[in-house]
C-alpha cells in the first residue's frame, strides 16, 4: 500500500491553501471589499477549517475505504457518479484558473514574447508525470520543495517590510460588498476537498491529527499575512497590482540600486503553481477513474491534457472571462462541493456511529 | 592394486587444460607408492609447496596412507577431499591436486598465490586524516581488510560464482542480525540470476543489480575503502565484493551517501556540516548554472540587475555565436579538455591545462569568439562538479539537458525540469529505500547524518531508511 | 505479447517530450540572439509636450563591445499624439524593441503638470514590465535636456540620476518619489501627492570654457544644498546645462501642480516624520558672555506623538515633538570661545529659540497645504481612522473632503533636548 505520511499530507494542504490566492486574488478582492477583504478571507478560511474535523472523523470511521466506496454504499452509484462529475469539474476549473493566473503573470513579467507553448510544454508533461507516478511520489516531491517554497514565500513577505508600509484602513465596506465578495471568491477555497479524495492513501497514526491543523493554520496565516502586507504596502492602489506575491518584492527608491529581486518570487510562484496543478490534476484523474473505472491512468491524463489545451486555447487572451466565470457561475459548484458535500458526509458518519451505538446497546440488552 | 593410473590421468588433465604452459606436475615415489602433484605453476606458491608439502612427505617415515597424508603430513594446510570431476576447477582456482595410486581419494591443497598489490590509499577517495588503506584486486585480501575491522561472529561472507567463463567469485557480505533479511535474500537472488560469460569488474555485477537499468542515476554504491564499507555494513547495508576488483558495491544506495565523505567523520562535525552545505550548493551550481545563465540571456533580460546586464551586453556584443551556441561551444570545449587531460600521461597533463586554460580560454575571449561571462559560468559549473566527484558523470549529462531546457524554454523550463527530476527520483526506491531519504520522505531520525552532521556519539540509531533488523546501534 | 503503441510511448514519455523540445524549440533558441542583444534597454524615460504632441525621450543603453560607459547611452526621442504612439515612434527610430524593465527614472516637464499628469503616465502604469518603483520627477526645462544632462552626470561623477533622487527621497522628501507613490496620493481621498523636482540650469560662461578646454567638468562649490552637477550637450542648442538639486518638490492636487515647495517648506512638512533626521535649524542672537552668537543645530533624534480629537465638534490635531539636537556650527564668537563644548547643553534660551523656529516652519508648511487643500501628511486619514463617526458627520457639513484641512486646528508642543 503506497501511503503518504501526515507531514506530506500537511504539505499538500499548504499548497492547496496557496492555490489561486497569492497572485490575483488580493487585488481582485480589493475592488469589492477594500481592505476588509482580509476579513472575507478569514471567514472563508474558518469555513474551510471546519472541513478538517469532518475529514478526520470520516477517516477514523472508514480508515481504509475510498470516498467513492463510502458514497456508493450510502447514496447509490448514480448519485455518487454525479457527485464525482461535479468534483471533476471543480478540480478541472481550479487547475485552469491557477494556470491562467500564473500564465498572465509569466507573460507580463517574465516572457515578453509569446509564451503559451512554452508554458504548455514545460508544465503539462511534468504535471502528468507526477500524476502517473502517483500521490506518494509527488507528495514526496512537494515535501522536498516545501522548505524552498516556504523560504521564498517568507522572503517575499520580509522584503516587503523594507518599503514604507502603514496599516490599511479597515471597515470601509458595507455588508453587501462583504457578502458579495464572500460569494464571488468562494470558488478559490475548499482546500481540503482534495484530502477526501485521497483519504485511503493517508496514513494517520493516533495523535497525529493535530499536525494537520498545524499545517493548515500555517498556510492560512501566511496567506493572511500576504494580504495584510499587500494592502499595507499598496493601500489605495492595491487594485492596480495583479501579482500580489511578486509585487510585494518591488523595492522602494532607496533599494533600487540592488536591482530586481523578482527571481525569488518567480521561482516560488513557479513551484507553487506546478504543485497546485499537480494536486488538481491528480484529483481530476482520480475522479475520472472513478467515473470510468475501466480506463487506465494514462488515459485520464491524456483526456485532461486535451480538454485543458482546447479550453485554454478558447480562453486565451480572454482571461477576464475565465476570472469572471469563477465569480459568477462557478460559486454554485463551489458551494456544493465545499459545504454541502461535507455536510452529507457528516450525516453519513453520524448515522454510522448511531448504528454502531444501537448495535452496542442491543447487544448489551441481549 | 592401483586406483589411479597417475600418468594417464595427468595426460588427460594436460589435454583438458589445452597443454597450458603453466601446467605442471611432480611425482613422489616410495616403496611402490606413487604420489602425483598437479598444479598450475603460475598461481601456486612454490616455496610453500616445497616446504609444507614436499619436505614433510620426504621426511615421513611410516607407510603413507591417505589418512596420514591428511592428518599428519599436510596438517597445517588448507586441504579437502574432492571429487574427480572437480579436478579441473580446483586446479584453475590455484589448488594443488594430489593423486595417489593407493587411494581413490583426491586431495586438494590451497597454495594459491599470485602477484598482488598491497593495500594503499586509493586515488579516488583520498583522506586528509583517517585510515589510508584501500581495497585491492584480491578477494582474500579484501575479506581480510573487512574482517580486521569487524571482529564479530555475525559477519557473513557468502561466496557465489558468477560468469560461465571467468567463474569469478562474488562475495556477499553483511552483518547477520543487522542487515535486513529481505534485502540479503533479494541481493543473493539477483546475483544468482546473473547470466554472463565473464565478470571482469564489479561494474559488471552492478549493472545486474540496478533496479532501473536505463536510468541515468546511480543506484548502487561503490567504494574503495574498507572503513567506509564497514561503516555502511553497520548501517544495515549489504556489501558485494567481486574478485579482481578493488571496488566494493553496497546496496541499498541513496543519494545522500555521495554527499557523505569519509573525511566528514574524521573531522569536527560543524565543519563537516558546512562542507556538506557547500557540496549541495556546488551540485546545484554545477547542474543549472549554464542553463540558468542562458535562460537569463535569451528570455529574461529584466531579471538581471542593470549593471550585470550592461556587462553581459557589452561582452557579448559582436560575438559570432548566439548565446546558445556560445555556451554549447564552451561546454564542449571544456568537456574535450577534460577527456584529454584524463587520458594523457601526467607529464602531458600540464601542457593540456596550459593550452586549455591560457591559449584557448584567454585567446578565445580576446579574439572575440567567446565572452568572459560565458567562460566564467561554464568553468564555474565544471569545477563545481567535483564538489561531489562521485556524481560528476551524471551531472555532466544533466548540465547539457539543462542547457537545452534553459535555452529553449527559459526559467520555467529549468524549474519544471528540476521538479521532474526530483519527482522521478522520488518514484524509485532502491531496494525498498526512498532514494532521496531522509529529506523526502522526511525521516527525522536520519537527519543526524544528512546535510547537517551531528557528532558521532549522537548516532544512537541506525538509519531508519535502510530498515535494519536491529535499530539501535548498541 | 504485442504492446499497444500508446503504452510503449508512455513508457518513456519524457524522452519524447525532450525530443519534441529539441526539434521545435532548440532551433529557435539557437538562432535567437537573446533578449539582451535584441532590446534597447531603457534606463530613463522623459516626457515633454511639444506642439500639442507628446515627445518621448528614452535614455537608452546601447551595448558596444569594449567601450566606455559614456558612449553607450543615447537619448532617442519620438513624437506622437499619445504617449504610446510617441514610444512606438521612438522604437522605430531606435530600430530595436524597447525594454522598459530597467527604466529607473521617469522625468516629466513642468508644463505637463498644468494638466492632470495621470493621463500622461497612464501608459506607463499599464506597461507591466515597467517597475512600479520607477522614480518620478519633474523638471523646469524639457525632460529631453534633463536626460541628456544626466547622461553626462553619469560619466563624470559616478552618480546616477536615480541616486541623486534616491538621496532626496531618503533625506528630504522622506517618501518615495516614484510612480507608485504618485498614484497612491492620486487615488487617496485627498488626491494630493508630492513628487521630486530637479532644476536644470545653464552653465556659466566660465564653466563652459573650462569644459571645452579640459573636456571634463568639475563639480563647482555650490550653495548649502547637496549639489550634483554635470554639463552636457544640450539637445539642439549645444548649450551646457547643469542638473541642480535644490531639494525641491512639487505639490500635486488632482494630478495638477499647485505649488513648488522649497527645502525649508519640505522640512516643515517632515517635522512630524520620525524618519526625517539631520535637518539643520539656525537660530540667531543667542546671548553668550555678552556676545551675540548665531548657531546651527542639527536634529539628531526625533520622537513624535500625534493625537487627534474633536473638541466642540471641531477637529484638533496635536503633535508632541521631542527633539534631540546637537550643535554643529557657531559663528560670531571671539577667539576665546573657540571650543564649542560649552554649548553642548541646550540652554533655556536656545530651546525657546529652536521651538520658535520650528513653529515658524511648521505653520508656514501647514499654510501652504491649506491653501492648496493638499493633505500630503495624512491628517485626513488619521482623523478618518481614529474618529470615524465624528469625521463623517463633520465632512457631511462641508462642501467636500478637501475643505476639511482648513477646519483642523494644529497644535505643536516641542521639547528640545541635547542629544
Amino acid at each position: 500500500m503506497k501511503q503518504i505520511s501526515v507531514r506530506q499530507c500537511g504539505v499538500l494542504i499548504v499548497m492547496c491553501i496557496f492555490a489561486n490566492k497569492i497572485l490575483l486574488m488580493p487585488s481582485l478582492m480589493y475592488e469589492q471589499a477594500k481592505a476588509d477583504s482580509i476579513f472575507v478571507l478569514i471567514v472563508l478560511f474558518l469555513l474551510d477549517l471546519l472541513l478538517l474535523p469532518i475529514f478526520i472523523k470520516l477517516k477514523t470511521t472508514y480508515p481504509d475505504k475510498k470516498l467513492y466506496d463510502v458514497l456508493k454504499d450510502k447514496l447509490g452509484v448514480i448519485i455518487t457518479k454525479i457527485i464525482y462529475i461535479l468534483m471533476l469539474l471543480f478540480f478541472f476549473f481550479k487547475c485552469l484558473l491557477v494556470f491562467s493566473i500564473t500564465y498572465v503573470y509569466f507573460k507580463q513579467q517574465i516572457y515578453q514574447n509569446e509564451f503559451i507553448f512554452i508554458a504548455f510544454i514545460s508544465f503539462l508533461p511534468v504535471i502528468n508525470h507526477a500524476v502517473v507516478t502517483g500521490v506518494r511520489a509527488f507528495s514526496r516531491t512537494i515535501e522536498m520543495f516545501y522548505g524552498i517554497v516556504l523560504a521564498g514565500f517568507i522572503a517575499c513577505l520580509v522584503i516587503s517590510l523594507f518599503t514604507p508600509i502603514s496599516n490599511p484602513v479597515f471597515f470601509t465596506s458595507n455588508g453587501k460588498m462583504f457578502f458579495e465578495s464572500l460569494y464571488n471568491h468562494v470558488f478559490s477555497f475548499g482546500d481540503f476537498i482534495f484530502l477526501f479524495l485521497i483519504m485511503d492513501k493517508i496514513q494517520i497514526k493516533k495523535g497525529q491529527e493535530k499536525h494537520l491543523y498545524t499545517y493548515s493554520i500555517i498556510g492560512m496565516l501566511l496567506v493572511i499575512t500576504l494580504f495584510y502586507l499587500f494592502y499595507a504596502k499598496y493601500q489605495v492602489t492595491s487594485f492596480m497590482h495583479n501579482n500580489a506575491l511578486a509585487d510585494l518584492l518591488v523595492f522602494s527608491v532607496q533599494f533600487n540600486a540592488i536591482g530586481r529581486l523578482d527571481i525569488i518570487a518567480m521561482i516560488t510562484i513557479m513551484l507553487i503553481t506546478l504543485f497546485q496543478m499537480e494536486i488538481f490534476n491528480y484529483a481530476f484523474c482520480d475522479c475520472f477513474l472513478n467515473i470510468f473505472p475501466l480506463l487506465s491512468k494514462t488515459y485520464s491524463v491524456v483526456v485532461f491534457d486535451i480538454i485543458f489545451a482546447v479550453l485554454y486555447y478558447i480562453f486565451i487572451g480572454k482571461y477576464e472571462i475565465m476570472v469572471s466565470s469563477t465569480m459568477f457561475w462557478l460559486p454554485y459548484l463551489a458551494i456544493f462541493i465545499n459545504y454541502i458535500l461535507p455536510i452529507i458526509l457528516l450525516i453519513i458518519i453520524l448515522l454510522k456511529r448511531r448504528r454502531k451505538h444501537e448495535k452496542k446497546t442491543n447487544k448489551s440488552n441481549v | 592394486m592401483s586406483y589411479f593410473d597417475t600418468n594417464k590421468k595427468i595426460k588427460e588433465l594436460k589435454k583438458a587444460l589445452n597443454e597450458s604452459v603453466d601446467f605442471a606436475y611432480r611425482y613422489y615415489k616410495k616403496d611402490g607408492q606413487t604420489i602425483a602433484f598437479v598444479f598450475l605453476k603460475s598461481i601456486i606458491d612454490a616455496n610453500l609447496f616445497s616446504s609444507a608439502v614436499y619436505y614433510p612427505l620426504q621426511t615421513f617415515e611410516q607407510k603413507i596412507t591417505i589418512e596420514n597424508l591428511q592428518n599428519d603430513i599436510l596438517k597445517c594446510l588448507d586441504i579437502k577431499l574432492i571429487k574427480e570431476k572437480d579436478i579441473i576447477k580446483e586446479i584453475l582456482d590455484g589448488k594443488l591436486i594430489i593423486l595417489t595410486n593407493f587411494s581413490k581419494e583426491i586431495i586438494s591443497v590451497d597454495l594459491l598465490k599470485f602477484p598482488a598489490r598491497i593495500p594503499s590509499e586509493p586515488p579516488t577517495s583520498p583522506v586528509i586524516q583517517g585510515p589510508r588503506e584501500g581495497f585491492v584486486e584480491d578477494l582474500q585480501t579484501n575479506v581480510t581488510l573487512i574482517r580486521r575491522r569487524l571482529k564479530t561472529e555475525n559477519l557473513v561472507f557468502e561466496v557465489l560464482r558468477v560468469g560461465s567463463q571467468t567463474q569469478t567469485k562474488v562475495c556477499i557480505t553483511y552483518i547477520k542480525g543487522i542487515a535486513n533479511k529481505k534485502l540479503v535474500k533479494e541481493v543473493t537472488k539477483k546475483i544468482k540470476e546473473i547470466e554472463i560469460d565473464g565478470i571482469l569488474d564489479s561494474y559488471y555485477v552492478l549493472s545486474f543489480l540496478e533496479e532501473r537499468p536505463n536510468s541515468l542515476f546511480k543506484q548502487i554504491g561503490n567504494q574503495e575503502k574498507p572503513d567506509i564499507i564497514v561503516a555502511k555494513m553497520l548501517e544495515g547495508k549489504v556489501a558485494i565484493i567481486v574478485d579482481n576488483s578493488p571496488i566494493v558495491l553496497t546496496v541499498p544506495f541513496i543519494f545522500i551517501e555521495d554527499l557523505q565523505n569519509s573525511n566528514d567523520y574524521y573531522t569536527n562535525h560543524i565543519y563537516s556540516s558546512f562542507v556538506r552545505i557547500i557540496r549541495i550548493f556546488g551540485l546545484l551550481v554545477a547542474t543549472i548554472a549554464p542553463g540558468f545563465y542562458l535562460a537569463l540571456q535569451i528570455y529574461h533580460y529584466n531579471i538581471l540587475p542593470l549593471n550585470f546586464l550592461i556587462t553581459i551586453a557589452d561582452t557579448t556584443q559582436g560575438l559570432p555565436f548566439t548565446p546558445f551556441l556560445e555556451i554549447l561551444f564552451i561546454f564542449l570545449l571544456f568537456q574535450i579538455l577534460y577527456e584529454v587531460s584524463l587520458r594523457l600521461p601526467s607529464y602531458l597533463g600540464l601542457a593540456t591545462s596550459v593550452v586549455g586554460a591560457l591559449i584557448l580560454g584567454d585567446t578565445g575571449v580576446k579574439a572575440g569568439l567567446i565572452s568572459p561571462p560565458g567562460v566564467i559560468i561554464v568553468a564555474l559549473s565544471k569545477i563545481a562538479l567535483y564538489t561531489i566527484p562521485e556524481q560528476a558523470s551524471q551531472v555532466t549529462v544533466l548540465q547539457l539537458i539543462f542547457i537545452i531546457l534553459g535555452g529553449s524554454l527559459g526559467l520555467v523550463g529549468i524549474v519544471s525540469g528540476m521538479v521532474y527530476i526530483i519527482n522521478y527520483l522520488n518514484n524509485f526506491d532502491s531496494y525498498g529505500t526512498p532514494y532521496l531519504a531522509p529529506y523526502s520522505p522526511r525521516i527525522p531520525q536520519d537527519l543526524k547524518d544528512a546535510i547537517l552532521v551531528k557528532p558521532i556519539k549522537d548516532f544512537r540509531y541506525r538509519p531508519k531508511s535502510f530498515s535494519p533488523q536491529k535499530k539501535e546501534r548498541l | 505479447m504485442k504492446k499497444r503503441p500508446i503504452k510503449v510511448m508512455f513508457k518513456m514519455p519524457m524522452v519524447i517530450v525532450f525530443i519534441f523540445i529539441l526539434i521545435f524549440f532548440t532551433p529557435l533558441a539557437i538562432y535567437s540572439p537573446g533578449e539582451n542583444r535584441n532590446r534597447g534597454v531603457v534606463t530613463a524615460i522623459g516626457i515633454d509636450k511639444a506642439d500639442e504632441q507628446y515627445e518621448i525621450s528614452l535614455l537608452t543603453f546601447i551595448p558596444t563591445a569594449n567601450q566606455t560607459y559614456k558612449e553607450q547611452n543615447a537619448v532617442i526621442s519620438g513624437k506622437g499624439q499619445s504617449v504610446a504612439e510617441a514610444i512606438y515612434n521612438a522604437q522605430i527610430a531606435m530600430g530595436r524593441t524597447i525594454g522598459l524593465a530597467h527604466a529607473k527614472t521617469t522625468v516629466v516637464n513642468e508644463e505637463l503638470l498644468n494638466e492632470d499628469v495621470s493621463v500622461v503616465v497612464n501608459y506607463l502604469s499599464r506597461v507591466a514590465s515597467l517597475p512600479e518603483n520607477t522614480v518620478f520627477v519633474c523638471t523646469n526645462k524639457t525632460a529631453k535636456e534633463m536626460l541628456e544632462s544626466s547622461q553626462e552626470l553619469t560619466s563624470h561623477l559616478g552618480l546616477k540620476l536615480e541616486q541623486v533622487i534616491g538621496y532626496n527621497a531618503k533625506h528630504l522628501y522622506v517618501t518615495d518619489t516614484s510612480l507608485e507613490a504618485f498614484y497612491k496620493g492620486y487615488y487617496s481621498k485627498t488626491k494630493a501627492s508630492l513628487i521630486g523636482y530637479l532644476t536644470l540650469e545653464e552653465a556659466t560662461e566660465q564653466e563652459k570654457e573650462k569644459s571645452s578646454v579640459s573636456g571634463m567638468n568639475e563639480s563647482s562649490q555650490g550653495g548649502g544644498q547637496s549639489e550634483a552637477q554635470g554639463g552636457g550637450q544640450g539637445g539642439n542648442s549645444g548649450e551646457k546645462k547643469h542638473i541642480l538639486n535644490q531639494g525641491q518638490a512639487v505639490l500635486l492636487k488632482d494630478g495638477k501642480k499647485v505649488a513648488l515647495l522649497s527645502i525649508e517648506e519640505l522640512n516643515g512638512i517632515n517635522l512630524l516624520n520620525t524618519k526625517s533626521k539631520d535637518q539643520i535649524i539656525s537660530i540667531d542672537n543667542v546671548e553668550h558672555n555678552g556676545n551675540k552668537l548665531s548657531m546651527q543645530y542639527k536634529i539628531k533624534n526625533k520622537k513624535t506623538l500625534i493625537t487627534t480629537e474633536f473638541e466642540n465638534g471641531y477637529p484638533i490635531y496635536v503633535a508632541q515633538l521631542i527633539l534631540g539636537v546637537e550643535l554643529v556650527e557657531v559663528s560670531g564668537m571671539d577667539d576665546s570661545l573657540k571650543i564649542n563644548t560649552e554649548f553642548s547643553e541646550v540652554t533655556e534660551e536656545v530651546a525657546r529659540k529652536i521651538e520658535e523656529e520650528i513653529k515658524k516652519q511648521y505653520t508656514a508648511s501647514i499654510k501652504i497645504l491649506r491653501e492648496n487643500n493638499a493633505d500630503v501628511i495624512g491628517v485626513t486619514k488619521k482623523f478618518f481612522i481614529e474618529h470615524r463617526k465624528e469625521f463623517t458627520k463633520f465632512v457631511e457639513q462641508l462642501d467636500g473632503i478637501d475643505d476639511f484641512l482648513n477646519y483642523v486646528t494644529f497644535k505643536l508642543n516641542t521639547i528640545v533636548q541635547p542629544d
